[in-house]
Order: structure tokens, then C-alpha cells, then sequence
């Protein structure tokens, strides 16, 4: 990933690096809390308190971004994290490929 | 002093010959035969094109598609490198000679990939999907999903949220299988048609398109008419969209 900073965009890319983390805990907190309710073991009321706190975090969320104007910065550092972790399990999957590559460009 | 080549690629082609011009930053191109094969070179500096100036990088790597191109068109089958290749001088070897020591050495992997290209080119084909599209699709076929559906009507706010979240989640599910399920089909269709086929990696795209298959086919021009007709039919679809280009020379066959 390249990061191209000046004063303006290092606020806004750190927003969007912060943002983009609490969006990862949220999902996080989604993913447990579905995972609860399948179990069985929540009461109506329970589901009904749970999805209406995890709505909520959601809305905060969309209005922090819009205010901010982070929406697309936060799409960049979630989309660029996918990237990330794709080479890494290339890495794994492939050492050699891998390596293959990175020698070719200096032969 | 020039203490090393940039290699743009390899032809079959066994003449000393210069195209002039036409490299990065103007330089000369010429080619460095060894037998019936040769290097498609410029003279440089021992380091990479490197630059933060993105146009510029980009006008490098169109120049570098550029002679390639020129050198398909003028002297025969190319094996294409990828921009910044650059071979550099031993400490006892002048450049020119390690490039020609190179092609000793490598000289029947050279031919034989040379051979496998000839008379082909390269063509990327790319499926998409609308995500959403095909996932109403989904839940009206399924009557599981179209039962979750019509309950979440009628639960309360909190519960409605909690059930929407499952219904994504089971519908993520069935659209990976049925993403499997096409791109096997799409693959055997397509590689019927061609000679070599390459798999990409898939690319990011707007929602809620989202791409299926990446892959890079190897085809004699004849062949391609025929892989036009089955992405035609594959356009066709409802929801789907295909990407077609080429002819490109064989870079991801080298």
C-alpha cells in the first residue's frame, strides 16, 4: 500500500484507518451476537435489545463517515487490508511463486 | 556507461536489428541475437525506473506495451517481460555478454515457450456479476429465505435486524456456492475454445458488481471467434457482464 501523505489527507487517513477498525469490531460483534441467537439460547426480548444496540452502532457509524467525509477512505484502508491479507496467504500457499516473482524483476 | 540492458523481450528472430527510437525516455532499441532467437534491448543504467510521478511510470509502461507491440508487428512471435526487467554487467562480463550468456543457457526453455505462443495472442476475459440481482434471484427460489423475508416484515425493530443479518448471511453463503458453480461451468466453456488458459486474480469492483472470473487465454486468432460467441452467450445472461480485450502479446504465458 502506498500512503502519499501531506497535512491535509493525515487526518482524514487517520480517521479512516480508525474508522475502518471500529467497522472491523463491529462486524466482529455482529458475527458473535448472530452466533448467540442461532444457539438458541436468547430470549425474544434479548434478540430484539441486542439488534436494536447493534442497529444503532451501525447508524453512528454512517453518520461519523458522512460528517467526515471518510466514507471512500475507509472503503480504501478495508479494501487495501483484503489485499494484504490475500498476498500473505499467497505467501503461505505458494513460497516459491512468490519468490519466483519478486526475482524476476531483478534478473 | 551503459553497464546494463533493459530487456523488453524475446523474438524469434535471429537478425541484428535496430527499431530505432522508440524506447523509455527515447532510447535506441535494438536486438541482441543468439542463434534464431534474440533480446529486444535498450542500453541503461544498472538501477530500476523508479519515479513518484505516476504519469510518468505510466507512460513507461505504455512505452514498454508499445515496443513490444512493434517488435510482434515488425519481426515475429514475442515472449514479452514485464516492465523494469533490466540485466545487469557481471563484474568480469559486460552486459551484452551476460545477456547473450543468458540466452545460452536458457536458450531451449526460451524455444519451446516461443513455440507455444506462435501464431497466438492473448485475450483477458473478465465475468461479473450484479450481486444484488442475483441474490433476489436467490430468495425467491428458496422457501426458506423467502420465509425469513416475509417474518422480518413483521417483527419489531430489534428482532427485524437480528433476522435481516441471518437472511445476509445465508444468502453470502449461497452466493459463494453458486459463484463456484458458474466460474467451473464458464471455465470448461471458455477453455474449450482456446489453447492455454491462465487464472487471475479477481479485481475489486463497484457495487454491487462483483467479479467471478479473471483469466487470461492464449488463442490463435481463428479460435477467438469462437470464444466470442460463448461470452456473448455468457453476456446474455440476466445479471451477468463480461469483459473482453485483446489481442495482447503472451505476457501472462511467458
Amino acid at each position: 500500500m502506498a500512503i502519499d501523505i501531506n497535512e491535509d489527507n493525515l487526518k482524514h487517513g487517520l480517521l479512516g484507518l480508525v474508522i475502518a477498525i471500529v467497522e472491523i469490531i463491529r462486524d466482529a460483534l455482529k458475527h458473535q451476537a448472530l452466533r448467540r441467537m442461532e444457539g438458541g439460547s436468547l430470549t425474544e426480548e434479548e434478540i430484539e435489545r441486542l439488534g436494536r444496540a447493534l442497529e444503532e452502532i451501525d447508524i453512528a457509524i454512517d453518520q461519523m463517515k458522512e460528517e467526515q467525509g471518510v466514507s471512500d477512505a475507509v472503503k480504501q484502508v478495508r479494501d487495501g487490508l483484503d489485499d494484504l491479507v490475500d498476498d500473505v496467504l499467497d505467501q503461505i500457499i505458494n513460497p516459491e511463486g512468490w519468490e519466483e516473482e519478486t526475482k524476476l524483476k531483478d534478473i | 556507461m551503459a553497464e546494463a540492458r533493459y530487456v523488453y523481450c524475446i523474438v524469434a528472430s535471429p537478425q541484428k536489428v535496430k527499431l530505432g527510437k522508440i524506447g523509455l525516455d527515447g532510447n535506441r532499441v535494438y536486438t541482441i541475437p543468439y542463434q534464431d532467437i534474440s533480446a529486444v534491448v535498450h542500453d541503461c543504467n544498472a538501477k530500476p525506473y523508479e519515479s513518484k510521478d505516476s504519469e510518468e511510470v505510466k507512460n513507461w509502461v505504455i512505452t514498454h506495451e508499445k515496443v513490444v507491440e512493434t517488435t510482434w508487428g515488425r519481426l515475429g512471435t514475442v515472449l514479452p517481460f514485464g516492465f523494469d526487467t533490466i540485466i545487469k554487467a557481471d563484474k568480469d562480463k559486460g552486459a551484452e555478454e551476460v545477456v547473450i550468456d543468458w540466452l545460452k543457457g536458457d536458450y531451449q526453455n526460451l524455444r519451446e515457450k516461443l513455440h507455444k505462443v506462435k501464431g497466438k495472442a492473448e485475450y483477458g476475459v473478465q465475468v461479473s456479476w450484479d450481486t444484488k440481482f442475483i441474490s433476489q434471484l436467490l430468495t425467491e427460489k428458496d422457501e426458506e429465505l423467502e420465509k425469513l423475508s416475509e417474518e422480518i416484515k413483521s417483527k419489531p425493530k430489534g428482532v427485524a435486524y437480528m433476522y435481516k443479518q441471518k437472511l445476509e448471511k445465508i444468502l453470502r453463503g449461497k452466493l459463494e456456492k453458486e459463484a463456484e458453480i458458474y466460474f467451473k461451468e464458464f471455465y470448461e466453456r471458455i477453455k474449450k475454445c482456446i489453447e492455454d488458459i491462465r487464472v487471475e486474480k479477481l479485481k475489486k469492483e463497484e457495487e454491487p458488481w462483483q467479479m467471478l472470473m479473471n483469466v487470461s487465454c492464449l488463442a490463435y486468432k481463428k479460435g477467438v471467434e469462437a470464444l466470442g460467441e460463448e461470452l456473448d452467450k455468457i453476456n446474455s445472461m440476466e445479471g451477468f457482464s463480461v469483459r473482453f480485450t485483446g489481442p495482447w502479446p503472451p505476457y501472462s504465458f511467458v
